[in-house]
């Protein structure tokens, strides 16, 4: 039986792409689809879920459709263009080498390579689908005939409850200023340096007891040690916390006893801490970079320059306007319902099951012998 | 530090001149140098904390454009590019000599045989693709040209930058009474004083009358040191950046007198010299120039072995510097000594 397999370079737990592969594969075989992940990268807590993809060429069956999950370099996607069946392109949006190069070359290199990669993939890719309109506009520019948008697919709608013990601690803490919240990874690219710049510009102006939770996985260790260095030398060590590795409950802890989330991003392709603020009825002041815009819409405070003495002063009059704040976290419930998160993992299973319907039709037909799929670009 | 961050600390608590908020619009690539003095400073101060900044990236992008197989059609197969090592070649403190006779004739090397043996295997090679080949050679030779020059302008044998080391800071508030003295006589011009030192001092400049330029490398003291002045009001600003640099910035005889301390007991001979130099030419006639020293057997006993055998100076003695700055032309050097403290003050004046 034919089925709708993920290919991801790796699959990790508590990353956005990783959950919205084990969510994808879930929905898919709850639809009665056969579905498996394969990876290039074995990550020992994914080891039971996923198989190496070389193995798949042993596994394929006629009418077989491949969902290329693609936010980085991989092996994988040269792979994919060799192989006959259909190749859907899921584009997490790849972050320019620019923001790595000060601080790993080789990362940067890395992103490099996986743009030429996607100019490769995206012209024999049957779909492309783009998590936001921002990265559909950089899959048709890779070469993407096909291109439609969907969401991210593993927003939890209602969320997450926020953990008990973890909501009380964080009640209990002694400070009482504004308490502002940054979520994302550890990356040059979310700019994390610009929050804490505009909290320390908060504390000299406004809000003396202002602090700053930045809740991320270091994913490059030097931007986040720099992060740290920068807090120390603005002498606000004490009023910037860093949390990693939290659950999904610990995290909305974080986000129902904060009083903003702060975001600052230079390269957004979707923006997963905008709706988890929003579902959490905290309201964002956000750089309007890459997707965060259409992602927001009316429903937070967009930025079109983000100076650390404009964000706090931002920051500051959101928070001095309680019915301005209410009137935004209203806005961010209809946002939600907007987005279409909610129906984002059924639309996405129903456009892939378009595809495999096709490949089958393909595969069954004594004329056409084997799946539609644009030809590989002559010079490749 | 990056002696190339020259930023004008100004009132951070003044309001904003940007405009209000804007919903659902997006960013209009804001140019970081549309910003306040202030607030480029403050976010240059994280930029200075990347490892390895961009020209590496730079080499390796112009290298990459040259080797990747794909980037340009018609190319022939088998060369396998530079070097791997060809950026790190240039790591040395001999760069120049290294790049001139080792990296750059590398590269020159190997596309001339490239090239030859693109034209020898008879490929047709457009004129946009030899133009593409051009660029890309002269973006590597441009970028290991700029990483000569800045490896030219930091050579650090050990690899501890003084910035690096342990330093006590220098307490001028004993020359606070005098400070008065120093500028009055071109109480029309700014006084610059670098590095800030004790506040005491600061606010006895301030409290002469005359406006004040606060110049210090370290950004952590002068936003510490800022706090405490009503920045602002025309009277005090301050400026992140190396002493010298500061002072290369400004034109001849603008200003009223010079203070110097700290910079001038810690760097080498010949940046001492660049100081002063650069002093006197910044003052104006009938201007001041005091240099304020650490006692020699005081710096020595305040530091530990390694700081001070790593340190590029020592203080000068102060008959040493009455004997500079009347080499150097300036009028009636003298040397007053601490009747407490451990700096002395040699002061001179411009000529009129």
């Amino acid at each position: 039986m034919s089925g709708i397999h993920l290919f991801v370079p790796m699959l990790h737990v508590r990353d956005a792409v990783g959950e919205h592969t084990r969510t994808l594969r879930d929905l898919l075989v709850a639809d009665g689809v056969e579905s498996r992940i394969y990876t290039e990268t074995l990550d020992p807590d994914t080891a039971d879920v996923t198989r190496p993809y070389l193995d798949y060429a042993e596994e394929a069956e006629p009418g077989d459709v491949l969902v290329y999950q693609m936010a980085t370099r991989s092996d994988m996607a040269d792979w994919l263009v060799g192989r006959p069946e259909p190749v859907v392109v899921n584009y997490h949006s790849l972050t320019p080498p620019e923001f790595f190069a000060p601080w790993n070359n080789w990362i940067a290199r890395h992103q490099a390579r996986a743009a030429s990669e996607l100019r490769r993939l995206a012209p024999t890719a049957v779909l492309g689908i783009g998590v936001s309109q921002f990265d559909a506009v950089e899959l048709r520019a890779s070469g993407c005939i096909d291109v439609i948008v969907i969401p991210v697919a593993n927003v939890r709608i209602p969320p997450v409850e926020p953990e008990g013990a973890a909501l009380a601690a964080l009640r209990g803490r002694q400070e009482n200023g504004p308490r502002w919240l940054s979520v994302g990874r550890l990356a040059p690219n979310k700019s994390h340096q610009d929050v804490i710049a505009a909290l320390f510009v908060a504390r000299v102006t406004t809000s003396p007891s202002a602090t700053l939770t930045i809740v991320g996985s270091p994913s490059e260790p030097t931007y986040a040690r720099a992060l740290q260095r920068y807090a120390a030398d603005l002498g606000i060590s004490g009023a910037v916390e860093f949390v990693s590795r939290i659950s999904d409950a610990e995290l909305a802890a974080r986000y129902t006893t904060s009083d903003v989330l702060v975001m600052l991003s230079e390269h957004e392709g979707f923006g997963v801490p905008l709706v988890e603020a929003m579902l959490n009825g905290l309201p964002v002041v956000a750089y309007a970079a890459g997707a965060v815009a259409e992602v927001v819409g009316d429903a937070g405070v967009l930025l079109d320059a983000k100076g650390p003495r404009r964000v706090a002063a931002e920051v500051a009059a959101l928070l001095a306007d309680p019915e301005r704040r209410n009137a935004l976290v209203m806005a961010g419930r209809t946002r939600l319902a907007a987005l279409g998160l909610d129906r984002a993992g059924s639309d996405l299973v129903a456009a892939l099951r378009r595809v495999a319907d096709r490949a089958s039709d393909a595969a069954g037909d004594p004329v056409l012998g084997g799946p539609v799929r644009p030809a590989a670009p002559l010079s490749h | 530090m990056n002696a190339k961050v020259v930023a004008v600390m100004a009132d951070l608590t003044e309001p904003s001149d940007q405009s209000g908020p804007r919903q659902g619009s997006g960013p209009d690539g804001e140019p970081r140098t549309a910003l306040p003095a202030d607030e480029r400073s403050l976010l240059e101060a994280f930029d200075r904390l990347r490892p390895q900044g961009t020209l590496d990236w730079n080499f390796d992008d112009a290298v990459r454009r040259l080797v990747e197989p794909g980037e340009v059609a018609g190319r022939p197969a088998g060369w396998s590019g530079l070097p791997a090592d060809l950026w790190q070649r240039g790591r040395s403190t001999k760069a120049s000599e290294r790049v001139l006779g080792d990296v750059v004739k590398v590269l020159a090397q190997d596309l001339s045989e490239y090239t030859d043996r693109a034209v020898s295997e008879g490929h047709q090679v457009s004129a946009n693709e030899l133009a593409e080949l051009r660029r890309a050679a002269l973006d590597a030779v441009r970028f290991l040209a700029a990483r000569v020059e800045r490896l030219e302008s930091a050579v650090d044998r050990v690899g501890i930058r003084a910035g690096q080391l342990d330093l006590p800071d220098f307490d001028g508030s004993e020359w606070s009474g005098a400070a008065a003295g120093w500028t009055a006589a071109r109480a029309d011009l700014p006084v610059v004083t670098g590095e800030l030192g004790d506040d005491a001092l600061l606010s006895a400049l301030v409290g002469s009358g005359v406006r004040v330029e606060g110049v210090d490398p370290r950004g952590a003291v002068v936003w510490a040191t800022e706090a405490k002045f009503e920045v602002g009001t025309g009277r005090i600003d301050f400026v992140v950046t190396e002493v010298v640099d500061y002072l290369r910035s400004l034109p001849d005889a603008s200003r009223g007198c010079v203070v110097l301390g700290g910079c001038v007991d810690r760097a080498d001979l010949a940046r001492k010299m660049d100081l002063v130099d650069e002093a006197r030419r910044v003052v104006a006639r009938g201007g001041s120039l005091v240099l304020l020293v650490t006692d020699q057997v005081a710096w020595d006993a305040s530091l530990g072995p390694v700081v001070r055998d790593l340190l590029p100076g020592r203080p000068l003695h102060p008959e040493t510097w009455l004997a500079v700055l009347d080499h150097r032309g300036l009028s009636n050097p003298r040397w007053l000594r601490p009747s407490t403290g451990v700096l002395h003050a040699v002061v001179a004046e411009v000529g009129r």
